[in-house]
């Protein structure tokens, strides 16, 4: 029996079924672990012993009577911005430092139906805006391949857990690649679902046209059991689609044979290290030897789509975190007399510079006498860039680009710099603008032995496509575990 | 020196009578104790989302409809973004670049006034201001209650017209069941949009914005008031500056808002949280289908098929809940001229003078109607009919029980007629000499005797008769 710090979602559920471990000996491991070993990422922000021992109670008496399903007992980390009833959800800032939601988001909702055991929230970016993970009031998360490395963002706790076995699969949420840049950079494997394929109820918004909540795992296989689990109409979020009773995982195993990549060759320019290049290109021809055909295609406005994706993400931020003004809930000032008073200073108070950034950034784009020049034509692009992938899609099964344009970097090298920052995240947000499901996984190693990611790109609710392929890439080759 | 004509367009808020909530399960109903009509949704909670509720579609169809208004297959929602303690997203969701009608009209009687649009949002909490503690307070009950808000052309010309206009705009959406037009309870509000100009120009002056009126008196002073304001600057040779003012109910004067209050860039965009509205051709028309008589269709209905006068019809259908209390009794009862005269000339005056809301009645159409048909079947007398109504007004019951127990059920046996007449001839030997010799003035002294000698079960016909007989047999 593997070490179960180092087994799948798959293996462990196996495992409980056959009753080599119990759910609450499984608990146990990981929350030992997390006791010594999650402060060397700083990647979580609570732990829930007691509620999970509750849990963990509860999924053993299911799977004695055999009514378990393949989720059943499994331990969860969750990303800090998706609500969890009673336990704290902090979004990683001062403003919701304290804040306890009294429901649970539905993907948790869902997950419980399936009686998960919650370990704990995970560490990220304040209010997921951020590639570095550095952006938290409670501190920077740690990458486990190198603790003098970032995690990417802004999923970087669920990612650096996953990748130093604190948990076997955490829930993060992806609004411009936070879910597989992350996973990308931690040596694991992320999936972006379809938007409106997972409800975002209990996601605490950033931009509300591109959130999607999205499984962070070891494996592909993983990432389509979980979604399978918490996917699907949600009468709580009307923007969420019907995909009734659909089976993630039902192409795994398939040939490959037949299927067509497609190669943006846009996405392979300078901007991109050859190491990572490489890799990827690597890959492909995995792929080809598997009976894929690869094709080169083009996005020609991927050039336009980082400026695209800020404009409309910030000014939906702008508007969505709106709220935190010290009246309901959440931080309040305790400068000022009169209600202009006590909003401004709340705002400033506890919002950290790169959500204050952002802000201004999307309240800029929507301000009269700027709306055409920046959100309206922001907007224009993104039907074309939803356009260029329809035509894509035409003769392409899916599409193969790199995660990022880099691995993980050491800490404080970028931060900063938030056009460096924001040009980083060309690889990713395109597929946010389109709606379209990705999955990250890990495709090589550069020198240092940091590893690089790769992204499969799908049609719309396509995702057991993606899953496939990527889950038979992963079949043939060997991750490198993590420092610690 | 007031050579300056008028120039008024109206925005009127109306709340919709929907049971809950328009972006949650919360109950919609006007009051309840401060902060328990809310939920996570209503009071902007981390993560939540706001769901469409689609009965405000429909209503808001249905006041297109009242209206004479196109209605869109395709209406969307934007955010409009301010900060105020009372709107707890900080954001309103309304319907900015696609509201749900367009294009209708409104006809006050000389004139039609066309109405812009008309576009759903949410409502507002409340600020409830302690002056003695120093204190605001929040209520966010009124937070999320579903909203229309009707836009006009400036097509208005006098306070008289904006009074008419929100009148009749309040009686239909109150007709369509879309609004229970409530202005005191603030269910239906009033920004006036005023400018003045000379007859002579081409173009409309400045205009201010009056926010939030909320009684058709209010609108009229505040109009009057207004006028008075922009002629006289002009006048003086000043000019009318741009603003948005609050009149002040108590001195009948308008003041402009703080300019922090309305120097707002509301920075809209489209709502991403909710899908938009489409409404196809046949639910427009199944929405049409549900659309109760308009208060004009009524009218008619009641001149044309009922023969009531122009007058009385107009006062029936002025009043949705008085037409309704008609309708039910001359369904039981269709005597409809003597119904109408009953409630006119009886009951409204009863609830005038006690100013009780017609729903607060203690009886039903159907006893008014049974009344009605007491006295047309002369069971009961005229008079009699006025005192059983009364009674019902003030203790409620039925009519044919309240005539029996006093009385006035007039009796149809002639033996104690002819006796109580002998007895009242000997009496009055005098008076019956006066009859002989021709006064028919006595007449009606001698059956005032005998209505008294009799009390009110007495038939006035037949006693009438039974007396003459005598007299003349004498």
């Amino acid at each position: 029996m593997n070490e179960p710090c180092k087994c799948s979602v798959k293996e462990l559920s196996q495992q409980l079924k056959d009753k080599k471990i119990s759910v609450r000996e499984l608990t146990e491991v990981f929350l030992k672990r997390i006791k010594s070993e999650a402060d060397k990422t700083n990647s979580f922000l609570t732990v829930c012993d007691q509620l999970a021992f509750k849990q963990a109670e509860a999924a053993q008496k299911i799977i004695d009577s055999g009514n378990g399903s393949v989720l059943t007992g499994i331990p969860f980390g969750i990303k800090d911005n998706i609500c969890t009833q009673n336990v704290k959800t902090t979004c990683a800032s001062k403003m919701l430092e304290d804040f306890i939601p009294p429901y649970n988001a539905t993907v948790v909702e869902r997950l419980l139906k399936n009686n998960i055991v919650i370990l704990g929230k995970n560490n990220m970016d304040e209010f997921a805006m951020g590639g570095s993970s550095q952006t938290s009031y409670f501190g920077g998360v740690k990458n486990p391949y190198n603790l003098s490395c970032v995690t990417g963002g802004s999923s970087g706790g669920s990612a650096a857990a996953v990748a130093a076995g604190l948990c076997p699969v955490s829930l993060g949420s992806d609004t411009g690649g936070s879910v597989r840049q992350p996973a990308s950079f931690c040596g694991v494997t992320g999936l972006k679902p379809t938007y409106g394929a997972v409800s975002r109820y209990g996601l605490i918004a950033f931009a509300s046209s591109l959130d999607q909540i999205g499984p962070i795992a070891r494996s592909a296989e993983d990432c389509g059991i979980v979604l399978s689990a918490i996917a699907g109409k949600d009468a709580n979020d009307s923007t969420s689609q019907h995909v009734s009773d659909v089976d993630y995982c039902s192409k795994l195993g398939n040939s490959l044979k037949g299927l067509t990549i497609g190669l943006p060759k846009e996405f392979f320019d300078d901007g991109v290290d050859n190491d990572v290049k490489t890799a990827v290109l690597d890959a492909a021809k995995r792929y080809e030897e598997m009976g894929c055909t690869i094709k080169q295609v083009s996005l020609p406005s991927l050039k336009f789509a980082v400026a695209s994706y800020y404009l409309i993400s910030s000014a939906e931020a702008a508007s969505n975190l709106s709220r935190y003004d010290g009246i309901k809930f959440g931080y309040r000032s305790t400068n000022g007399e009169t209600y202009e008073e006590i909003i401004q200073n709340t705002r400033v108070e506890a919002f950290g510079d790169e959500v204050k950034r952002r802000i201004m950034l999307g309240n800029y784009a929507l301000s009269s006498g700027y709306y055409d020049a920046y959100y309206n034509k922001a907007v224009k692009i993104k039907a074309r860039i939803k356009d260029e992938y329809n035509q894509i899609f035409k003769t392409c099964d899916c599409i193969l680009t790199p995660t990022a344009p880099t691995v993980a970097y050491k800490i404080g090298q970028q931060e900063n710099d938030p056009v460096k920052m924001y040009t980083s995240d060309i690889c990713t947000v395109t597929v946010n603008i389109a709606g379209l499901p990705a999955i990250s996984t890990t495709c090589g190693y550069d020198k240092s032995g940091m590893p690089i990611g790769m992204s499969i790109v799908g049609r719309a609710f396509d995702e057991a496509t993606i899953i496939s392929v990527a889950d038979a890439f992963e079949k043939n080759f060997e991750r490198k575990g993590a420092e610690i | 020196m007031s050579a300056y004509n008028m120039v008024i367009g109206l925005e009127i808020h109306a709340e919709m009578l929907t049971n809950s909530k328009v972006f949650c399960t919360c109950n919609a109903e006007f009051g309840g104790d401060e902060n328990t009509r809310v939920c996570p949704r209503c009071s902007g909670l981390p993560g939540t989302l706001p769901v469409f509720n689609q009965g405000a579609a429909r209503l808001a169809v249905k006041a297109g409809f009242a209206l004479d208004c196109e209605i869109n297959n395709y209406s969307a929602f934007d955010r409009k973004n301010y900060f105020y303690p009372d709107l707890p997203k900080a954001y309103q969701i309304t319907q900015f670049s696609y509201p749900i009608c367009t294009n209708g009209f409104v006809d006050i009687g000389n004139k039609k006034i066309r109405i812009n649009r008309i576009h759903i949002e949410e409502d507002a909490g409340k600020l409830v201001h302690d002056d003695y503690e120093g204190v605001s307070n929040a209520d966010y009950n009124r937070c999320g209650v579903p909203l229309i808000e009707i836009v006009t052309e400036p097509d208005i010309r006098s306070a008289e017209e904006a009074r008419a206009l929100v009148e009749q705009i309040a009686i239909r959406l109150k007709y369509a069941g879309v609004c229970d037009s409530r202005m005191e309870q603030g269910s239906l509000r009033c920004d006036v949009n005023i400018s003045v100009m000379r007859p002579e120009d081409t173009e409309f002056g400045t205009r201010t914005e009056i926010k939030n009126l909320n009684s058709l008196k209010s609108i009229v002073r505040a109009i009057e008031y207004e006028y008075e304001r922009q002629t006289g600057l002009l006048d003086r040779g000043g000019k009318v500056v741009q603003q948005t003012l609050h009149f002040n109910e108590n001195h009948g004067t308008t003041k402009p808002l703080r300019s922090k209050e309305e120097a707002h860039d509301y920075r809209y965009f489209p709502e991403p949280d909710i899908p938009p509205v489409f409404l196809t051709d046949e639910v427009i028309a199944d929405i049409k289908s549900e659309m109760p008589e308009m208060p004009n269709d009524r009218k008619t209905r009641y001149v044309e098929q009922y023969g009531l006068s122009e007058v009385d019809a107009a006062l029936l259908v002025s009043d949705k809940d008085l037409s309704d209390f008609y309708d039910e009794s001359v369904k039981v009862y269709p005597a409809y001229k003597q119904i109408s005269n009953m409630i006119i000339v009886e009951l409204l005056r009863r609830l005038n003078d006690s100013s009780t809301p017609i729903k607060d009645l203690k009886f039903s159409p159907e006893s008014l109607a049974q009344l009605v048909k007491l006295s047309d079947e002369k069971t009961v007398s005229k008079n009699a009919a006025k005192d059983i109504l009364f009674i019902m007004f003030e203790q409620g019951g039925n009519p044919v029980e309240i005539a029996k127990e006093n009385g006035f059920i007039m009796t149809t046996d002639s033996s104690a007629v002819e006796s109580a007449a002998d007895e009242i001839l000997v009496a009055n030997q005098k008076a019956v000499d006066e009859y002989k010799q021709g006064s028919a003035k006595v007449f009606g002294f001698l059956m005032g005797q005998m209505c008294k000698k009799l009390g009110k079960s007495a038939n006035p016909q037949i006693i009438r008769e039974v007396l003459t007989d005598k007299l003349n047999k004498l």
